[in-house]
């Protein structure tokens, strides 16, 4: 009979101890939307805490383009070790640089809570609600004519207060109570924006006219297709 | 964020019939469109950051009567001072209502007394 010397077999024991734990591990990504994230500071202050605080790695922190708008921080753990509550506590209780605390984001993404009843009876005897805003598409493709065309018009009835660079800093700006909006804001703005665009255009607010009475429906459009090509100064 | 203190109403001491009287409110609520400008290389540069917070709506009664009704936006300042002139026509109070985006809501008031 062979014999196994003492310190091979507790090296056998380590590596069978080994591939147990790797074989138990099961590695999980989660994805938590965060509330706290302020400052440019932020993302990497949560990010350098959580793993810090606990056994994740970071694996992604999606800004912009997420589904509710919140920020989603994805992270990779091991389930056997650390849970997503363990987790989501970790980051109630990390401050970034700002003094703010984080937090997992859980409800709906923007809280508006439904009307009381003394506030619609208010709203009916003074005042409706501002109107819903229709989803439009623009009959009008953006060629160089349209843009052309739209700059023409831009040019002689939106620059004397938006400017002509759609700064808002036309001439006529200074005299306005509520400052003329910034259009370069619209550069390439996708067609979800052309129902909101072509109704503020058309009925106005607060100093700016209703151009719908000025303008045809296809004049607004093409208006709409030059704003979007306006960039930042 | 700031805390909400409940809000303060004053009106003129004097109050003549059929005169305009003023009134002062201020309601120390925080305002915050929610947004932040983490992302600096981008546009648009912001993205959601806190839960919005804003006064939603402030009615105004004198007596039974709604005379007004201020519906604000997140671009309201934080704890806003609101001063606006009524009309003096009869011995009552005056009572303004805050409601927040949150659905909650305050009042305050004051007794309109003839001089």
């Amino acid at each position: 009979m062979k014999t196994v010397p003492p310190v091979n077999l507790l090296a056998a024991l380590f590596a069978a101890l080994l591939a147990s734990a790797s074989a138990s591990a099961e590695v999980s990504v989660e994805a938590f939307e965060i509330e706290g994230l302020i400052s440019p500071a932020s993302p990497k202050a949560l990010t350098a805490e959580l793993e810090a605080a606990l056994e994740v790695r970071v694996v992604d922190l999606n800004l912009k383009n997420t589904e509710s708008g919140w920020p989603v921080l994805s992270v990779e753990f091991d389930s056997g070790k650390v849970s997503a509550d363990d987790i989501a506590k970790a980051i109630s209780g990390i401050e970034d640089p700002a003094g703010h605390k984080y937090q997992v984001h859980t409800g709906p993404p923007v809280s508006n809570a439904e009307y009381s009843d003394e506030e619609i009876a208010a709203m009916a005897k003074l005042g409706p609600p501002p109107p819903a805003i229709v989803p439009l598409t623009n009959p009008n493709q953006p060629t160089a004519e349209s843009i052309a065309q739209g700059k023409i018009l831009f040019d002689g009835y939106c620059t004397t207060c938006h400017g002509l660079d759609g700064g808002g800093q036309g001439p006529a700006a200074h005299g306005i109570t509520t400052f003329p909006r910034q259009l370069w804001v619209w550069n390439n703005a996708p067609e979800s924006a052309d129902g909101y665009l072509f109704w503020f255009i058309t009925n106005g607010r607060n100093e700016m006219p209703p151009w719908g009475v000025i303008l045809s429906e296809s004049e607004r459009w093409d208006v709409i297709n030059y704003i979007k090509t306006l960039e930042k100064p | 964020m700031a805390k909400i203190k409940p809000p303060r109403m004053k009106i003129d001491r004097k109050i003549t019939p059929d005169k305009i009287f003023k009134v002062k409110v201020r309601f120390e609520h925080p305002s915050f469109t929610g947004l932040g400008q983490v992302d600096t290389e981008t546009m648009p540069a912001f993205n959601r950051a806190v839960p919005v917070s804003f006064m939603r709506n402030m009615l105004v009664y004198y007596g039974d009567d709604l005379v007004s009704r201020f519906s604000m936006t997140s671009a309201i300042a934080d704890s806003p001072l609101f001063a606006f002139k009524l009309k003096a026509t009869k011995e009552a109070p005056v009572k303004v209502v805050f409601v927040d985006n949150a659905g909650e809501r305050w009042e305050t008031s004051k007794d309109v007394k003839f001089s």
